[in-house]
């Protein structure tokens, strides 16, 4: 058997054994995005709320709180919530620390976002469903938030696929994710090319529809303007 | 204590930096290339151009950056960490450069390529000398935003042990167990590096858009 074959069936042999614990692996990733994109789409509506407070205090705050974190990397407070809040007493498990960091990260930028919605809405149009009799509910249910979601659906889906990918950086926590899998498989195999393309596919994989489907939402919410 | 540590990190920030221009430096020519290779009349060229550009945009960076610097190196190619963390944000950075001089190139106005074919222009020619100089005005202000947001991202070269902010952080942390002061020293390096470059940004976006109001 020449080099290459031999190559291919060893190489064959371990895809069985790392495709099946990346897969896991990627579940984790899954799981992490999902909670912390909730924690983010969550927070990020409080934050752009309290920035449209009528007390000052607390405007300035939220604003304050969007600037100092969009300025650092999420990664600086993956590391102050993992390692740092230890020394307050504070132990978080490194998923949980990691769930959090990205997602209070995320509201940031997931705030920005919901203020450009809100913002993009012409006060004409409470004022006229108003006018018409409509209650407050209404208002909000059939004019206002229908044409808020319009504006801030695509960014918020390329959002998540960004958080997707950035939940990558959490295995620099050890955060049980399938970027940590792929480098205990690659420091146990000594095969990180390999092993780092077979996880960036299913990166790829995961990434890849959702934006596919983040610019069909694109393409059809400006059909309707 | 306090004055040795932010020396340290801003010592590092040097390199932070290096990787920051060196990483945008490589993703605006490579990416110029490829927005340009997106729009040839070779189909097989076009098509490859988008694929470089799907594939690059849906894998993490921190992956492409192990595939260059551990991945490579398995082949025999090692390269320094400060080289690979340029390479891999380089590659990674020209998908989202590619695409944004694409809609800069697309603002531009068609008009502009038939009045240059009117006057006796190539297709290149009128590319070059027409239609880039004024896409790559339009795509200025996200081109910034981009080399903000790099800015931040150079911080995962921690993991190639690339010698910037992160990893003179996490080594002082190994020497000092200071975490917690180490890493709000760090976060506030960043964030005086990062806002004012991103308030530049947002007046230089201001200034764009009021120049073309109509």
């Amino acid at each position: 058997m020449s080099g290459w074959q031999g190559y291919f069936s060893d190489l064959w042999q371990y895809l069985q054994d790392w495709i099946p614990e990346l897969l896991q692996a990627a579940g984790n990733t899954l799981k992490m995005a999902v909670f912390a994109f909730l924690l983010a789409a969550t927070f990020g509506l409080v934050i752009a709320l309290a920035r449209l407070s009528r007390s000052r205090l607390v405007s300035r705050t939220a604003a304050v709180y969007v600037e100092l974190v969009r300025g650092a990397p999420a990664l600086t407070l993956l590391f102050l919530i993992y390692f740092g809040l230890p020394s307050a007493g504070i132990v978080l498990p490194a998923f949980q620390a990691a769930v959090i960091g990205l997602g209070l990260n995320g509201a940031a930028y997931v705030s920005e976002i919901y203020r450009a919605g809100i913002g993009g809405i012409d006060r004409g149009q409470r004022e006229a469903a108003q006018a018409i009799g409509m209650t407050y509910p209404k208002v909000m249910g059939y004019i206002i938030l229908p044409q808020a979601a319009r504006i801030v659906l695509p960014p918020l889906g390329n959002y998540a696929i960004g958080l997707l990918k950035d939940t990558s950086v959490a295995s620099l926590i050890g955060a049980p994710e399938l970027t940590l899998r792929a480098r205990d498989l690659s420091s146990e195999y000594f095969m990180p090319m390999e092993i780092y393309l077979v996880s960036g596919a299913m990166y790829f994989a995961m990434a890849a529809p959702l934006a596919a489907i983040v610019r069909w939402l694109e393409r059809r919410l400006r059909r309707g303007r | 204590m306090l004055p040795d540590i932010v020396a340290v990190l801003l010592r590092a920030a040097v390199t932070t930096i290096e990787i920051t221009l060196g990483g945008l430096a490589v993703a605006l020519v490579l990416g110029l290339l490829i927005a340009l290779l997106r729009r040839s009349h070779v189909r097989i060229v076009a098509v490859l151009g988008g694929i470089y550009v799907e594939v690059f945009r849906c894998v993490p960076v921190l992956v492409q950056l192990f595939i260059i610097y551990f991945g490579l190196g398995e082949l025999g190619l090692r390269l320094a960490p400060l080289t690979a963390a340029i390479l891999g944000f380089g590659l990674n950075g020209a998908a989202y450069l590619a695409e944004i001089y694409r809609s800069g190139i697309e603002a531009v106005h068609k008009g502009q390529f038939e009045a240059a074919a009117a006057i006796g222009m190539t297709r290149g020619q009128a590319m070059w000398w027409i239609v880039l100089p004024q896409a790559v005005r339009i795509a200025l202000p996200p081109i910034g935003n981009y080399g903000v947001g790099l800015l931040k991202d150079s911080s995962i070269a921690v993991a190639v042990a690339a010698p910037e902010i992160t990893f003179a952080a996490t080594n002082l942390i190994n020497e000092t167990y200071l975490s917690t002061q180490i890493y709000l020293v760090m976060a506030l390096i960043y964030i005086s590096m990062s806002l004012p470059l991103s308030y530049a940004v947002r007046s230089l976006e201001a200034r764009s858009s009021r120049g073309r109001a109509r």
